[in-house]
């Protein structure tokens, strides 16, 4: 195994044990050259904790699909200004959006599922964004959604959008944290929060994709309800990384 | 010199994966497969398959994958078949096809 593996799978074992402020701690001090996505809904936790460790050095950036509610441009800019933080606001390729319209329309991922559009408005322009930076940071959370975020690490070595030759840190510092944990940061911090979230809404994406859920529904059926459940496989479940 | 491995899955059922199989059938239909040198299996029923212990030895987690090992430098891995293409075989593809990819790869990035 090489160095570099190794290093990033024990950095990992460690960084499982901490908490998410001391994973952003860790993250800021290692890389000057580090951005926040922030998806304008319960990761401002991450922004809030990278202003109070080091205000301003860390870049911010949110992906502009131009489908967001209304509600979520309003939230990125009372979080802009809340901070005093700069937030790059990322906008997809016009061309590519305009060739994807006029092929299919506004709403094509009715019927074809949300991989093609989010390829085009969120995907591409988030490849360009990490082409610049050395490492990310990320909200995911495992428990996201089960299927597919469950072996979330709280570090990794992005082989899919690293520089041709290079590589990227990605950090993932709310991996082991709950929704509640989540929401009883923000409302004990005080932090500003998406105002859908008051009307139903837990996981907040772009507007046609994103619906509020009921008691009990997991977050998971908030986006995406239409399509079915056919995950790709991809993962290698014999795989004992720890070894 | 440049040594090329690739890794495909066969799942705990026994059967194949199909993104393996997707993957393979591009490589024979682009006249690539002639330049992948090895082809090891990662059975999920296995844990000491080749396939599983070259994936656990670069900390890699899903399949297929390529293994690209150049003289005196660190072997690099591919997760994105595309990607691949494009930086080791160099051929052109098209970013809608490099998208889609890794949107169906990546599940996971669904949320961010």
């Amino acid at each position: 195994m090489s160095t570099e593996v190794v290093e990033t799978l024990d950095l990992d074992q460690h960084l499982q044990t901490q908490s998410p402020r001391e994973v952003v701690e860790y993250a800021l001090q290692q890389f000057d050259n580090i951005a926040i996505s922030f998806s304008g809904a319960e990761d401002i936790v991450l922004v809030d904790m990278a202003m109070e460790i080091a205000p301003g050095h860390a870049q911010v950036f949110c992906l502009d699909t131009g489908r967001l509610h209304p509600e979520t441009y309003r939230y990125i800019d009372r979080v802009r200004d809340h901070y005093g933080v700069e937030i790059d606001v990322l906008s997809p390729d016009a061309a590519a959006v305009q060739k994807l319209v006029k092929a299919k329309g506004l709403f094509s991922f009715y019927r074809d599922n949300h991989q093609e559009c989010c390829g085009i408005r969120k995907i591409a322009p988030l490849r360009k964004k990490l082409l610049e930076v050395d490492a990310w940071i990320t909200g995911q959370r495992k428990d996201q959604s089960p299927g597919t975020r469950a072996g979330i690490p709280v570090i990794q070595d992005d082989k899919v959008f690293a520089r041709p030759g290079d590589s990227l840190t990605k950090f993932n510092p709310l991996a082991n944290w709950s929704s509640q944990q989540v929401w009883d940061y923000i409302r004990s911090n005080d932090i500003p929060y998406n105002e859908l979230h008051e009307r139903g809404y837990i996981s907040i994406g772009c507007e046609p994709c994103t619906r509020p859920v009921g008691p009990n529904q997991h977050e998971r059926e908030g986006r995406w309800w239409w399509e079915e459940s056919t995950k790709k496989e991809c993962g290698l479940h014999a795989v004992n990384i720890k070894s | 010199m440049m040594k090329i491995t690739l890794v495909k899955k066969i799942l705990r059922d026994g059967s194949p994966c199909k993104k393996c199989g997707d993957v393979l059938q591009k490589l024979e239909e682009s006249g690539h497969m002639s330049r992948i040198d090895e082809v090891l299996v990662a059975d999920e029923r296995d844990p000491q398959s080749p396939g599983i212990e070259i994936a656990a030895r670069h900390g890699v987690n899903r399949a297929p994958f390529f293994v690209v090992e150049a003289d005196g430098k660190e072997p690099v891995i591919y997760t994105v078949y595309f990607k691949f293409v494009k930086e080791v075989l160099e051929k052109d593809t098209s970013e809608e096809e490099q998208l889609k990819e890794i949107m169906n790869d990546n599940p996971d990035l669904d949320y961010i």
